[in-house]
């Protein structure tokens, strides 16, 4: 059974006329959440691109941007790809307070030589749990791809950031019919979340409720 | 690529029903895609929209597969009913909705999938207003 909230949701924002009668809001978690929006590569830079660089590392790598930047956005279109070119991804998302990789234990135990781990959030682990993570993966010779604000000691990737030209990509994507109100407030929100993209997209949300409750 | 044509409707077009009422629909699939049809899956879920995490549950399903022992034409219409429960009810509010949905799935030869969706709603919860700044 493959029955999951996110399926067919273009279809059903296309829709308009919902047998509910409840309109969607485009800006929802359910189309902006890794996988459900494309990732906008910065110029020169593709998958293909990035899987080659990545391959040319030896499989190890690091993802570095800020928050809301879309780190695990990138990661979500990375995914097939990698696949692809003959690895066997293994995604795991650690969340605040996720210090240790316990509880992901069995899934890491059939970590080999063709597969390529991806952390993201690879910052909340402890110095410890990094260390013991990465000897881990030389001693199976598997890949290792993590995401995280800073630099964490392995080689980059690439880093990701959101400028105003990318951010009204997004908005227009997400709601062709967006207004002059629409853009003021991914501006002042981008400005006011130091270009978090996530929490502006946030901010849209509401805009979008109250506009349609006024 | 393979044009959409899946059929799903409800019994007398009805989209409100009350809690224990049954629900009752009809679907197939069209002459443009049947023929590379494997399986039909037919279910009734609910699932969260909004700000937060995304919550479902699947309340009914009921997966139809083809094989050379056992064909199936997917272009007959097949109806399905269902007792829809108590709860939760559909729900219109400003950071998040509860919405109840038929949701056909037709599984394609080399892995396609399409899927067709139609919304009703539970129960009548009047929609929530937004408290003004």
């Amino acid at each position: 059974m493959n029955d999951s909230p996110a399926d067919s949701h273009d279809r059903a924002r296309q829709s308009q006329a919902t047998g509910d009668g409840i309109p969607t809001n485009p800006f929802a978690s359910r189309y902006i959440r890794p996988g459900a929006l494309p990732y906008h590569f910065q110029q020169g830079e593709d998958a293909a691109t990035l899987i080659a660089r990545l391959q040319a590392l030896g499989w190890w790598g690091q993802i570095t941007g800020p928050h809301g930047t879309g780190k695990s956005t990138l990661v979500a279109a990375l995914l097939p790809k990698i696949e692809r070119a003959c690895r066997r991804p293994l995604l795991i998302t650690l969340h605040d307070g996720e210090r240790s990789l316990v509880a992901h234990r069995r899934r890491l135990a059939r970590c080999d030589a063709v597969t390529l781990l991806v952390i993201d959030g690879y910052e909340q682990l402890s110095p410890w749990n990094r260390f013991w993570l990465r000897r881990a993966c030389r001693q199976r010779k598997c890949g290792l791809l993590v995401t995280a604000h800073k630099p964490v000691g392995l080689p980059t990737l690439t880093k990701t950031a959101v400028d105003a030209a990318l951010a009204r990509n997004v908005l227009y994507e997400l709601h062709p019919a967006a207004t002059a109100e629409h853009e003021a407030v991914l501006s002042r929100s981008l400005l006011a979340h130091s270009s978090n993209l996530r929490e502006a997209l946030f901010d849209l949300y509401d805009l979008e409720e109250l506009r349609r409750r006024r | 690529m393979t044009l959409a044509e899946l059929n799903l409707s409800f019994h007398d077009e009805r989209t409100e029903f009350a809690p224990g009422e049954t629900l009752t629909a009809e679907y197939f699939a069209g002459e443009s895609c049947s023929a590379e049809v494997e399986a039909l899956e037919i279910s009734v879920l609910w699932f969260t929209e909004g700000k937060g995490d995304e919550d479902f549950a699947v309340h009914y399903f009921q997966r139809t597969e083809t094989s050379e022992a056992a064909p199936v034409d997917f272009r007959q219409p097949r109806q399905f009913s269902t007792m829809l429960p108590n709860s939760p009810l559909s729900y219109d509010g400003v950071i998040l909705r509860i919405r109840w949905c038929v949701r056909l799935r037709a599984f394609l030869t080399r892995g396609k999938q399409l899927v067709e969706q139609r919304t009703f709603r539970l129960g009548n919860v009047p929609v929530a207003r937004a408290v003004l700044p």
